[in-house]
């Protein structure tokens, strides 16, 4: 029933055919996303060019009053996002991005912040310390924790945990305290303990037995909570902030917005850097180790430089989510247009902004053409960074290729 | 071929069920529309307030029963999509929840060679909430000047930033605002009545619903928000607003209606009708239904308030559609 063998003549034509086909359609597709990306910031710039070159009878806007909101503004309309306002006609419109950038920022920092320590101590230990059969059980939860979709994270920290953690603001500062020393002090413990013990408790499962110790740090914080609340800030922790230091305490604030957006980025990550970690050849741990060095000095001097390339490229592809990121902003900070240093206080991103306003602004009005010029702000800033990101990750690549790193 | 059909009786039956009242829902509309003379077919495009879009889809379906041919169709993306839409033609009909700017109507003058034809439709109001407990009864236009912006353009000799500032013992500490987001009718309204047009404090908390706003609210002892009528839950509490003269206005659709409660709007509907021209079946019978009793009693029923009597009437004979309908 089967064919016979077309000569080799005819099969080697055939198959050099396909290879030519399939790299016209790659090369087609790679040059398609390179148009469609220049296409996108074209768009927006074109759309932007009549805010500072009118053509009719309209004002150009100034960029100073984008940035400051008009030098003429007085101290407490400086950076002020209302771009709807009616204005007498001396006024100067309050149309400053300065904000919306700033609670940009600030929310991928806090997320960063929260997500960098946490993903890259996970992903240390999981490629270096942790028993295969824990990694690979691990791996793919995490992975599962990605595909959570950015509404439901938002969704759970705005409507859930951001007024659980303002009803409990003590508790919760009390297990922050209590949640660094807490691990440490276990390690501590640990490298004291009997060696029957210390063998019960093998190092390659601390990601298991160390569970139930930080299920009694919180508990812990919960029970301290009253003590420390009545000892150190005068019986009342909101009422502290508020009238001795002066702080405004949002319901959903800067740091809700770092630990749900720290939540999202976090599985990325450290997918990539675990992967970078475990790319670095283990001829180069193991002659490290032959030659005396400890477990730590093998991680610390020859595999994270040899993986650091990956890494950086792993906080970068983290930063860049982070201040793309929208749904998450939009619901769990409030939209507060907001520039303070204040981690308890509301902040409102550009990507957020657009998401909001975008629908309900006419097509071509300065409102519109405002809102574009924050998504173009967005892109640039996303464009930049990942080419920083690139530019550096093969610079770093090309140093250390030497030792053999992979990633 | 072994494929019979007829092999589950039950699930045919089923099925069967489930169609006889479609039939019989036809049947009583086809006899409805022989009550009112021929068949009236056609698509009804609009485009606009998303504030209204839930009275628009309620009213649509009401349209739908009277006559069957007639289908509408609803994009609802805020008031500033629906004079752009009517200007380049693709809609007759845009919903929206503010009057139309000078710039807006202009710009259809231009284009058509006459002005949009503007009904009152529905009246709303906003009302201020607080969380349930909140002892507060009502506040005056200069106290809510006071208390949402920093520009106290109504005439408040400071600003007000803590619940003891409003005479309160219970609660504590400082006022966290919540509203709806910049654009949205809703906070233009509040922004024009409330704080005689000045600027809000840039810590409040900008939400994209009016139901957000009183979620939010709710749950939160120490805010204060504004929202639309039809979205008040039990978990907040309406406050009543103070005259220049004193009196405690609650915002109940009698008052409304009078327009005796200061923060009241109009909810209107933008039509394009060339001047001497009579209106389009379609658009006619949609209209006949929105002014009709009926139609008013699905404003009610949303949360909103219906229209006074007279100016029910008076706008029903400037379209010149039956008397009492």
């Amino acid at each position: 029933m089967l064919d016979s063998p077309p000569p080799t003549a005819v099969r080697r034509r055939l198959r050099q055919g396909r290879d030519r086909l399939a790299t016209a359609l790659i090369t087609a597709g790679g040059i398609g996303v390179i148009a469609a990306l220049l296409a996108i910031g074209l768009f927006l710039a074109v759309e932007v060019v009549p805010l500072f070159w009118p053509s009719g009878e309209a004002s150009a806007i100034s960029p100073e009053a984008l940035w400051s909101g008009g030098e003429a503004a007085e101290d407490a309309s400086r950076h002020r996002w209302a771009p709807t306002a009616t204005l007498a006609p001396d006024e100067t419109p309050r149309i400053s991005l300065a904000p919306l950038a700033w609670g940009t920022l600030e929310a991928a920092a806090w997320a960063l912040v929260i997500a960098v320590p946490l993903a890259l101590g996970a992903a240390a230990h999981s490629s270096l310390f942790m028993s295969r059969r824990l990694r690979s059980r691990l791996k793919p939860t995490l992975e599962l924790m990605e595909a959570l979709p950015g509404v439901v994270v938002g969704f759970v920290a705005g409507l859930v945990l951001a007024p659980w953690v303002e009803r409990h603001l003590a508790e919760v500062a009390a297990a922050l305290l209590l949640l660094v020393p807490g691990p440490l002090l276990a390690g501590g413990l640990w490298s004291r303990l009997p060696a029957p013990w210390r063998e019960a408790l093998p190092l390659g499962w601390a990601g298991l037995w160390l569970v139930p110790w930080l299920a009694l740090v919180l508990a812990a914080s919960v029970w301290l909570a009253p003590w420390l609340e009545a000892v150190a800030f005068d019986g009342d922790l909101r009422r502290f902030l508020e009238l001795r230091l002066g702080l405004d305490i949002a319901v959903r604030n800067a740091l809700i917005v770092g630990a749900a957006m720290g939540f999202a980025v976090m599985p990325s990550v450290y997918a990539l850097a675990e992967d970078a970690l475990s790319g670095v050849p283990s001829s180069l741990a193991e002659g490290a180790q032959a030659l005396g060095a400890t477990r730590w000095q093998t991680f610390w001097k020859v595999v994270l430089p040899a993986a650091s390339p990956g890494i950086f490229s792993a906080v970068m592809i983290g930063a860049g989510r982070a201040v793309g990121e929208t749904m998450i902003v939009l619901m769990a900070s409030g939209n507060a247009a907001l520039m303070t240093l204040n981690p308890l206080d509301g902040l409102r991103s550009l990507a957020a902004t657009i998401a909001i306003e975008l629908p309900e602004a006419g097509p071509g009005g300065v409102h519109y053409q405002l809102l574009l010029l924050a998504a173009l702000a967005l892109f640039v800033f996303t464009f930049l960074v990942n080419t920083l990101a690139e530019l550096v990750r093969t610079r770093l690549r090309r140093r250390y290729r030497r030792l053999g790193g992979g990633a | 071929m072994s494929a019979v059909p007829f092999r589950r009786p039950l699930l045919w039956l089923l099925l069967i069920a489930c169609c006889v009242p479609l039939f019989q829902v036809q049947s009583q509309a086809q006899a409805d529309d022989r009550d009112s003379g021929e068949a009236i077919v056609g698509t009804l495009g609009t485009m606009g307030s998303d504030t209204m879009a839930g009275l628009m889809l309620r009213w649509g379906e009401a349209l739908a029963r009277r006559h069957p041919g007639i289908r509408l169709q609803l994009q609802a993306s805020g008031s500033a999509s629906a004079p752009p839409a009517l200007v380049a033609g693709t809609t007759r009909l845009g919903p929206m929840s503010r009057p139309m700017s000078e710039v807006e109507r202009r710009a259809f003058v231009a284009r058509h060679g006459y002005p949009p034809r503007e009904l009152t439709v529905a009246r709303d109001a906003l009302v201020v909430v607080v969380h349930r407990h909140n002892p507060l009864a009502g506040l005056g236009r200069r106290e809510l000047d006071a208390v949402f912006s920093d520009t106290q353009r109504c005439g408040a000799p400071a600003a007000i930033r803590d619940w003891q500032a409003l005479g309160l013992d219970w609660p504590e500490g400082r006022i966290r605002l919540h509203g709806r987001n910049a654009a949205s009718g809703t906070q233009a309204l509040f922004r024009r009545v409330a704080l005689c047009g000045g600027l809000f404090r840039p810590a409040i908390n900008e939400h994209p619903g009016s139901a957000a706003v009183v979620a939010a609210v709710a749950e939160d002892p120490r805010a204060i928000g504004y929202a639309g009528l039809n979205h008040l839950t039990p978990g907040v509490k309406a406050l009543a607003h103070r005259d220049d003269d004193g009196t405690l206005r609650a915002p109940d659709p009698e008052a409304v209606r009078r327009g005796e409660y200061a923060l009241s709007r109009e909810l209107y509907l933008y039509l394009n009708l060339p001047p001497g021209e009579a209106l389009p079946p379609p658009e006619r019978a949609f209209l006949d239904l929105v002014l009709s009793p009926a139609g008013q009693a699905i404003v009610e029923e949303l949360g909103f308030v219906a229209l006074p009597e007279a100016q029910r009437r008076r706008q029903r004979r400037a379209l010149s559609l039956a008397d009492g309908g």
